[in-house]
């Protein structure tokens, strides 16, 4: 992992408003605060905590999916949240992985580590949490 | 003033900064000195520190005294270096020529020179090596001595590798050469010349990857009297290496012996006085990057895509040439169509290995996934594939690339022949991207210039060694077993 990367990556979120964490886990998760939801047409919460795993080699592997809070009931609304990737354990809670790829195929450009980082990826997580079915 | 303290101290440079350093120090030789100041990156390594000529601070007109023969230089220059010092993180150094013919020792004006500017810089950029270089040029050859202030002591510098043109740092008299390696290089002396056997016996090679392509790199270059070798790899020795690993053994297949094993016992086989340092891990682990930074050159051999990109950053950040090499046996059905060989070279000023496209980003984060990722993620795209959706999401499948012994050993043969001239300054890898293919007539081969692309962090974190360490493009993951060392210190004489 690479710390001094990603630190630089969440300050850029930092600069912009957005409050992200890096967890030296195991996992390594990046958590990022109180992420924007459309839930509320839906009545549904208007923010949620995301959960993203470091990838292995990071940045040589891809940001990879998205987690939300065990039970949160955006889940069934969400992109892939009903196709579970695993549950991990970070920041004292428990997060249900999504099926969400956006640098894999999922709609996003594919991975370029010299342009995306997890400060571009919370433009996919807002995306994720907006487009609710 | 002595440099009493214990830590080694090697001092890497390369084109074009090396060239324009060159330039700048000797541009009133042969008879008057000149100066410049100079950025260095650094990594403190459990064998000694390792500095990077990162960038000059060339003096501008009027910051240096035109009218004396020594150096005398500007405070306003040694204030503005200083004052930049604070809107970087890199070390601060001097860098001044001696007139041809003079040793490239410190004077007693250089003593005073260094006492004033490390506690001078120490302010500007606390916490920084200070480094304090001497060059000369004597009957064609360069020579160097440098200090480094650090941690409240002087160190003394014990080797340059500079690319592409070789300091020393053992001065000698005129006609002096010391030949070693004995009748097994006489070949090679005869061809290359007496001061190309001792560079190769003084020089230290590292190879990534102790397998099919490695092996017969590891033999040559231990058979030409490489005088240290750094041998990498994490893998157990098995029953299908035995048709291309170069020194191993029938017997071999039930030791449980790892590659880096067998690449030992072979090479001091071959040469019992070649100092080995054999490492079962991979790149970029901490432990394997340290030994690395001290590499003369590498050889890649390991036919990874994560293992380019590492090798590509090694060679970029902290300044060591490196060649990586592929192969590939197309066809099938017992139908051979194509037996490719691809070298690309890593030369410091060359394009890293994501401006060259060498990488696809799913296949680099399938090899650096654990074991129960990759377990993971088959069962999901399995799951996928039953639901009639695609699978690509979760798990690419990948066909194992076939190759055989002869064509790895040629690979393997080619890199460490450029090796050899690059030590021994004889000879440099005459493309960028070469790629041949033995079955096709005259080989079919091909030189691909790639250039760097125009937005990659490479261009400007070259010889930024760990001071650039959050545009590294790859980290070791933390599933990888840890590296261990074998055979450390086994001492040349």
């Amino acid at each position: 992992m690479s710390r001094e990367r990603i630190d630089r990556e969440l300050a850029v979120l930092k600069e912009g408003g957005q409050d992200a964490v890096l967890l030296s886990g195991p996992p390594e998760v990046v958590i990022y605060k109180a992420v924007p939801t459309h839930g509320a047409q839906l009545g549904l919460q208007p923010a949620s905590d995301v959960v993203v795993p470091v990838p292995s080699g990071y940045p040589a592997s891809m940001i990879d999916l998205a987690g939300l809070p065990v039970g949160s009931p955006l889940l069934p609304h969400v992109r892939g949240g009903q196709n579970s990737q695993g549950i991990i354990q970070a920041d004292g809670r428990q997060w249900q992985l999504a099926s969400y790829h956006p640098h894999n195929g999922g709609g996003g450009p594919p991975w370029d580590q010299v342009k995306h980082g997890f400060h571009t990826y919370f433009d996919h997580l807002l995306s994720w949490l907006a487009r609710l079915t | 003033m002595n440099a009493s303290g214990s830590t080694p101290v090697i001092v890497r440079a390369a084109a074009p900064e090396s060239e324009a350093l060159l330039g700048v120090v000797f541009r009133r030789y042969p008879s008057r000195e000149w100066v410049t100041f100079a950025r260095f990156g650094w990594r403190d390594t459990p064998g000694g520190l390792v500095l990077t000529l990162a960038a000059l601070d060339s003096p501008t007109p009027g910051d240096v005294d035109e009218s004396v023969g020594n150096v005398a230089i500007d405070e306003a220059y040694t204030l503005r270096v200083a004052l930049v010092a604070e809107s970087h993180n890199l070390a601060v150094g001097v860098i001044h020529s001696h007139p041809a013919g003079a040793r490239p020792l410190p004077s007693l004006t250089d003593d005073d020179m260094d006492r004033y500017y490390s506690d001078y810089f120490g302010g500007f950029a606390p916490g920084r090596p200070y480094v304090s270089l001497i060059v000369a040029s004597d009957r064609d050859e360069l020579y160097g001595s440098g200090r480094i202030f650090w941690k409240g002591e002087w160190h003394k510098v014990t080797r340059f590798v500079v690319q592409p043109t070789p300091v020393r740092i053992d001065y000698r008299r005129s006609g002096e050469t010391r030949a070693r390696g004995g009748e097994r290089v006489a070949r090679l002396r005869d061809a290359f010349g007496d001061e190309a056997a001792e560079r190769l016996a003084s020089a230290t090679v590292a190879v990534i990857g102790a397998s099919g392509t490695g092996s017969p790199a590891i033999e040559i270059l231990a058979r030409a009297g490489v005088g240290r070798l750094i041998v990498v790899d994490p893998d157990v020795f098995v029953a299908s290496n035995l048709e291309r690993i170069h020194g191993s053994m029938s017997d071999d297949v039930e030791s449980g012996l790892y590659k880096v094993d067998i690449a030992r016992r072979h090479i001091l086989s071959i040469n019992p006085e070649c100092d080995v340092t054999a490492i079962r891990g991979a790149l970029p682990q901490r432990e394997v990057v340290d030994a690395l930074v001290a590499a003369d050159a590498i050889i890649g051999a390991t036919d990874s895509q994560h293992s380019r990109l590492a090798l590509s950053d090694i060679a970029l950040r902290y300044l060591v040439p490196a060649i990586d090499c592929g192969v590939a046996l197309e066809g099938g059905s017992g139908r051979i169509t194509g037996q490719v060989i691809q070298l690309v070279r890593f030369l410091p000023a060359d394009p890293c290995a994501l401006c060259r496209r060498m990488t696809v980003p799913w296949r680099v984060a399938q090899e650096l996934m654990s074991e129960d990722e990759r377990k993971q993620r088959r069962a999901a795209a399995a799951a996928a594939r039953e639901r009639g959706n695609p699978a690509d999401h979760y798990w690419h499948d990948v066909p194992q690339l076939n190759t055989v012994g002869y064509l790895t050993t040629t690979a393997g043969a080619m890199a460490a022949g450029y090796v050899v001239g690059w030590v021994t300054g004889r000879f440099v890898p005459p493309f960028s991207r070469l790629q041949m293919n033995l079955a096709a007539p005259f080989f079919d081969v091909t030189d691909v210039d790639e250039k760097p692309r125009p937005d990659c962090p490479c261009r400007r974190v070259r010889g930024m060694a760990d001071q650039a360490i959050a545009e590294a493009l790859i980290t070791a993951p933390t599933h990888w077993p840890r590296p261990q060392t074998l055979g450390e210190s086994i001492a040349r004489t």
